[in-house]
């Protein structure tokens, strides 16, 4: 159904936009933070409560990605903070099954994933940022309070790491003809 | 740049689009190219893992939070400005109720209310002697320290609201001016009123309080008749500065 735009105020439609042009990113960004569907879903949920309380703070449009990332890291380190005496913690390795109860769970894109999850979260994080969330070094490196250089050096190796942990398997070479 | 720079730029943006990489890129003779190619087509394959399948109707629940969340907090506001508007009525009629209660306890409206079982003293017109009106003023414990207008056509001892007084009559020009003393009953000031038909003035003394009123006496005719019974209660002004 086509969204009713007619009175509704500049600000709605700018939000309403903005949620259905990004929560789907938002959401891959949120599972790969969180490695959780539930708890992604939560993130994104709360993640666009506050930033429609802030949306007059937003001033361009093409930041609007950035932006909603930096906040759902925020969210992130809240909900960690909140919840860190009683999470279970549990094995890097493993993956919610629902998260890849699709067609696409088999071959080259699920041990990608799987090769993923296995990465610390102090490359996958940024990884996720730029491969998800199109941001560039500087953009990553402001949201998460480093040096350029420094994120430069994390992407570099969450890569080398990939491929390792790929192995000799096609994709870590993309060798696809 | 050289080689060993290219591919560390590529191994961390391989989407850079920066001429310095991509001139690199068309220049080298070295496998440069070769490496790019293979680094897009793993950055292929990196976006489509990592593009996790989305739950459905994901954007309309985040919308719907968000307007569930925002007609509650409409709600609330409205309720906060219903409460506070109700609250702001309800002192105003506090506020009110206060004020009319004040006013109906002041001295002109209870020397007003006072008037009604009056009104036959109004039309008398026969003088009274000074003997007469110095005992009116004793009745209430009062002695006139100088003589009483001219034309005191009755005196009573009355009770106006709560408070004892000394009601006179002094008719000046044909017209009759009502005189309330009452000894004890301090007010701060003299001010002037008009109440239902009557003009008026409450008038501080040093003993007591002294109202003057008539209806439709002029003006100059009440305050020659208040300050006739300010001298005779208080003295001629000569001799009540001399007490001071």
């Amino acid at each position: 159904m086509a969204p009713v735009h007619e009175g509704v105020n500049p600000k709605q439609r700018q939000y309403e936009a903005m949620v259905r042009a990004l929560s789907a990113d938002l959401y891959r960004y949120a599972f790969w933070l969180s490695r959780s569907e539930t708890v992604a879903q939560d993130l994104v949920q709360e993640t666009f409560l506050r930033a429609w309380k802030n949306l007059d703070s937003l001033r361009d449009a093409e930041l609007a990605k950035p932006w909603l990332i930096t906040i759902l890291r925020r969210e992130h380190a809240r909900l960690y903070e909140r919840k860190r005496l009683d999470t279970v913690e549990l094995d890097d390795n493993v993956p919610e099954d629902a998260a890849f109860a699709s067609p696409e769970r088999s071959g080259d894109a699920a041990q990608v994933r799987e090769a993923m999850l296995k990465l610390p979260d102090k490359y996958r994080d940024p990884l996720a940022m730029q491969v998800l969330g199109g941001m560039s070094c500087e953009e990553i490196a402001q949201s998460t309070g480093q040096q350029p250089g420094a994120v430069m050096t994390q992407l570099f190796r969450a890569r080398q790491r990939l491929k390792d942990l790929l192995g000799g398997r096609a994709v870590a070479e993309g060798s696809r003809k | 740049m050289n080689c060993l720079e290219f591919r560390r730029r590529i191994g961390a943006e391989p989407r850079s689009r920066d001429p310095e990489i991509l001139a690199h890129r068309d220049s080298c003779k070295d496998g440069c190219s070769a490496f790019w190619q293979r680094a897009q087509r793993f950055e292929d394959d990196l976006e489509a893992a990592l593009a996790v399948p989305v739950p459905e109707g994901l954007a309309d629940r985040i919308l719907l939070a968000q307007a569930t969340g925002e007609r509650h907090r409409q709600v609330g506001r409205r309720r906060a400005w219903m409460a506070m508007a109700a609250s702001v009525l309800i002192a105003f009629a506090g506020v009110g109720m206060l004020w009319r209660h004040a006013d109906l306890n002041s001295l002109p409206a209870l020397a007003v209310a006072h008037m009604p079982e009056e009104m036959d003293a109004m039309s008398l017109t026969q003088p009274m002697t000074d003997a007469q009106v110095e005992a009116g003023f004793v009745g209430r414990a009062t002695r006139l320290k100088g003589p009483a207008p001219a034309g005191v056509t009755y005196v009573h001892d009355c009770t106006v609201g709560p408070y004892p007084a000394v009601h006179v009559v002094t008719r000046m020009d044909d017209e009759p001016v009502v005189a309330l003393y009452m000894p004890g009953k301090m007010v701060d000031k003299t001010t002037e009123f008009h109440r239902d038909g009557w003009d008026g003035r409450q008038v501080a003394l040093s003993g007591g309080t002294l109202v003057v009123m008539a209806q439709g006496a002029s003006r100059k005719t009440r305050d020659t008749v208040e300050r006739g019974w300010r001298a005779a209660i208080e003295g001629p002004v000569g001799q009540a500065v001399g007490r001071i």
